[in-house]
């Protein structure tokens, strides 16, 4: 099969501006299906930026997104030359395969891109279209012999000499004798020449995506706070979710990393964040596999908050701890299904992120006869990390663990308990609350408390030496505060230093 | 078959929309809004709420004096019903207790705490707001005991925004207060049986006296009553001096793990 070539370059909105300047005369076709090919509606409408600026490092972002048509991608320069003649039945055809590729919302960014039988021959007439500054579609591309020679990377060193003797063109060039050529210029001139003609093989060191996402930012300018870093990593967010797009992943755990300005003398502050060594380190996790920049920002957002940088930052790093595939998700037929809001684990997270772990609570029935014991309130992280550290495949979300979803059966609780637990207050207190008593023995709480039913005996000992209980819970009525639930402590029988009452619960 | 009734043309048009669900949309007919209410589980408060139950995608707002707690005796019975997500307590005052929640109906896994050191501020707000625009969360209550009419307005957009169910308690106090509330109740205890309910604001004509309902579960009021008998200013001291006598005693769980030598 007869090999077809792309070479893509990305373009920056200056030169597409300057492209619509210069073609004031050029031919009103020219231009809509310029701007059609160059939109610059970026693929993100939750990202300002847009074009290569949007991107921590843009040519990466575009080698990654052409690996999805074809997997001879290579870097040639300031290019990417794309080999894309076995794929195009795959795709439907040359011209479907172009659209998909270049189609303007879907692909990174805008670029422009030239074809030829040979990379070298591509990567001319992306050369020449770039000096020409007008890349007008409608022509036919310029035939090799024509091109410049100066577009030919292989006789850049050589290039007064032979504008001394006349050859401008790759095709004077090829004309001349390749004996005298190759002992006048040595033998990479001619090598390179025959693979621009496509008589030569060409071989390139083919890209490959990365195993593990790495990438570094150079910042534009040195950022004395944390939120604003956001803006640099908002970019590497970009770059990561393409990467994690064409793996087909969701990432689990990141680490963002900034160096601090050496020339600081506080670099060596330690805190939560900085070890002392220049660096500082943030590490991100979701419970959830995501893909979601737009989440991961926000989270990013909530814990740079509570940074304080010593010193300035100019280089940012953005890597992957732990990413897994993603499942597909099922979605209903019935559009009522389908609700708005964002997901349950993506604002547990947020929460989490700016009050703390210990701000999400989620309950888990125990089998245990004291009150304070049935139930306990566990908090996101905890959850998170038990999952963690019992090391049950991937960590799913906290709305499963917790039985949400799922409904895990905690109790089977017979008819009998069901009744004696709807005699249980609603509210509990955190702590019990000792009650003050009258001269008459009866308990006080806003007012004096009338025991309306009880006793409920409760006791409990343990084999091993846990806490003994011995309780009698009471029922009772406050004249300010309604139904409570008290109980006496009953450790020895004899109530030497009479009752002790306490405040357990409310009847709600 | 032959058993079948056979079906008369008129038939399903007439009983086909009472048989389905009200969210469910007939092709063939008109879309109906959705269902805006959710019944409270008693018929004497039903009748008196618009549209015969808890406005869905509104605010609704409990005012009760301090100290006092009729939230989950009033909001159970729909909350149980409510769906299977996520019912979010936002700052609530004490712990809930899952078990006896259990046992009225509302599924402990469905309980979600929100709560934050200096919850009593901006923080429950916007942890209000981001469970309300959560898509997965049946209900909301939130209990905000300082909270400003504009502040108030702002959940009511997020509630109707994300057809939520949305419960504010505030204390007795703010009755005074403008509020953007479709929907305004204030509970009191008459005597530990009875609730009476006021309601401040509805949509609809306003309500003459309280209305007077059970204030506890019947189980509960059922104890309640055996124990009447056994006057409290008795009971009490006989229990002091004699602990043993609690065989005789109404309620009497006793389920050591080992007994006591």
């Amino acid at each position: 099969m007869k090999p077809y070539w792309l070479a893509v370059c990305p373009q920056d909105a200056q030169r597409a501006g300057r492209d619509a300047g210069v073609s004031g005369y050029a031919p009103l076709l020219a231009l809509p299906l310029t701007s059609a090919l160059c939109g610059t509606t970026s693929p993100d409408a939750g990202t300002e930026l847009s074009g290569a600026a949007a991107w921590a490092d843009p040519l990466a972002a575009l080698a990654w997104w052409s690996l999805q048509f074809t997997p001879w991608v290579a870097q040639v320069q300031q290019a990417l030359v794309l080999e894309i003649s076995a794929s195009e039945r795959l795709f439907g055809g040359r011209m479907a395969l172009l659209q998909a590729l270049l189609q303007p919302g879907h692909a990174p960014l805008p670029m422009q891109y030239a074809h030829g039988d040979s990379a070298l021959l591509a990567l001319a007439r992306l050369a020449c279209d770039a000096l020409q500054q007008v890349s007008d579609l409608a022509q036919p591309p310029l035939p090799p012999d024509a091109l410049p020679l100066h577009t030919l990377a292989a006789a850049q060193a050589h290039l007064p000499t032979l504008e001394r003797l006349g050859c401008t063109t790759w095709g004077q060039l090829r004309a001349l004798p390749r004996g005298g050529v190759a002992r006048r210029f040595g033998a990479p001139l001619l090598t390179a020449l025959d693979q621009a003609y496509g008589a030569a093989p060409e071989v390139y060191a083919w890209l490959r995506l990365p195993e593990v996402f790495e990438a570094p930012l150079e910042l534009a300018a040195q950022v004395e706070s944390a939120a604003a870093m956001l803006f640099g990593a908002r970019r590497l967010l970009a770059q990561l979710q393409l990467w994690l797009r064409a793996r087909q992943h969701g990432v689990l755990e990141l680490e963002l990393r900034w160096q601090l300005d050496a020339r600081r003398a506080n670099t060596l502050h330690r805190d939560a964040w900085h070890q002392g060594d220049g660096y500082g380190r943030l590490q991100l996790r979701t419970a959830e596999p995501t893909q979601d920049p737009r989440h991961l920002e926000r989270l990013l957002a909530e814990h740079l908050a509570q940074v304080t940088l010593p010193a300035p930052v100019l280089y940012l790093r953005l890597r992957t701890l732990e990413t897994c595939a993603l499942r597909g998700q099922s979605l209903s037929l019935l559009p009522d299904e389908l609700r708005s809001g964002d997901s349950l684990h993506h604002m547990l997270e947020r929460i989490a992120a700016r009050l703390g772990p210990e701000s999400v609570r989620a309950v888990t029935l125990q089998d245990e006869h004291r009150p304070e014991c049935m139930q306990n309130w566990q908090t996101l992280g905890a959850q998170a990390s038990a999952v963690v550290s019992t090391g049950i495949g991937r960590p799913s979300s906290f709305a499963v663990q917790t039985g949400m979803v799922s409904g895990r059966a905690t109790s089977q609780a017979s008819a009998i308990t069901i009744a004696a637990q709807a005699l249980y207050p609603t509210w509990l207190l955190p702590q019990v609350r000792s009650l003050a008593c009258g001269t008459d023995g009866l308990p006080q709480w806003d007012g004096p408390l009338a025991l309306l039913a009880g006793p409920q005996r409760l006791e409990l000992q343990a084999w091993d030496t846990g806490p003994q209980v011995q309780r009698d819970y009471y029922i009772a009525h406050s004249p300010g505060q309604g139904l409570l639930w008290v109980y006496r402590e009953r450790l020895g029988l004899a109530q030497e230093q009479g009752a002790a009452w306490y405040l357990h619960g409310l009847f709600a | 078959m032959s058993a079948l009734p056979a079906p008369s043309p008129g038939l399903p048009e007439r009983t086909a929309p009472g048989l389905l669900r009200a969210d469910v949309w007939r092709a063939d007919a008109l879309a109906a809004p959705r269902a805006q209410t959710l019944s409270s589980g008693d018929t004497a408060l039903d009748a008196q709420l618009p549209g015969g139950g808890w406005p869905v995608g509104a605010l609704t707002e409990l005012l009760q004096a301090p100290g006092m707690h009729n939230e989950w005796r009033l909001l159970l019975p729909a909350l149980a019903r409510s769906g299977s997500g996520p019912v979010v307590l936002v700052a609530p005052p004490y712990l809930p207790f899952a078990p006896a929640l259990q046992a009225q109906g509302l599924q402990a896994q469905r309980l979600l705490w929100l709560g934050a050191a200096d919850s009593q501020g901006a923080a429950a707000l916007w942890l209000s707001e981001q469970a309300l625009r959560c898509a997965a969360v049946d209900a909301v209550l939130a209990w905000l005991p300082q909270v400003r009419p504009e502040q108030l307005r702002r959940l009511q957009w997020a509630a109707a925004e994300h057809y939520k169910l949305l419960f504010v308690l505030r204390p007795s106090a703010a009755q005074a207060q403008a509020s953007p509330a479709v929907l305004r109740l204030l509970l009191d205890l008459d005597d530990g049986a009875a609730l009476s309910l006021h309601i401040l604001k509805r949509r609809g004509p306003p309500l003459d006296g309280p209305l007077h309902l059970a204030a506890r579960p019947a189980a509960l009021l059922r104890v309640l009553a055996s124990a009447k008998p056994a006057p409290a200013a008795e009971s009490a001291p006989s229990l002091q001096a004699a602990p043993t006598q609690t065989t005789s005693a109404h309620i009497a769980i006793l389920q050591p793990r080992r007994a006591t030598p």
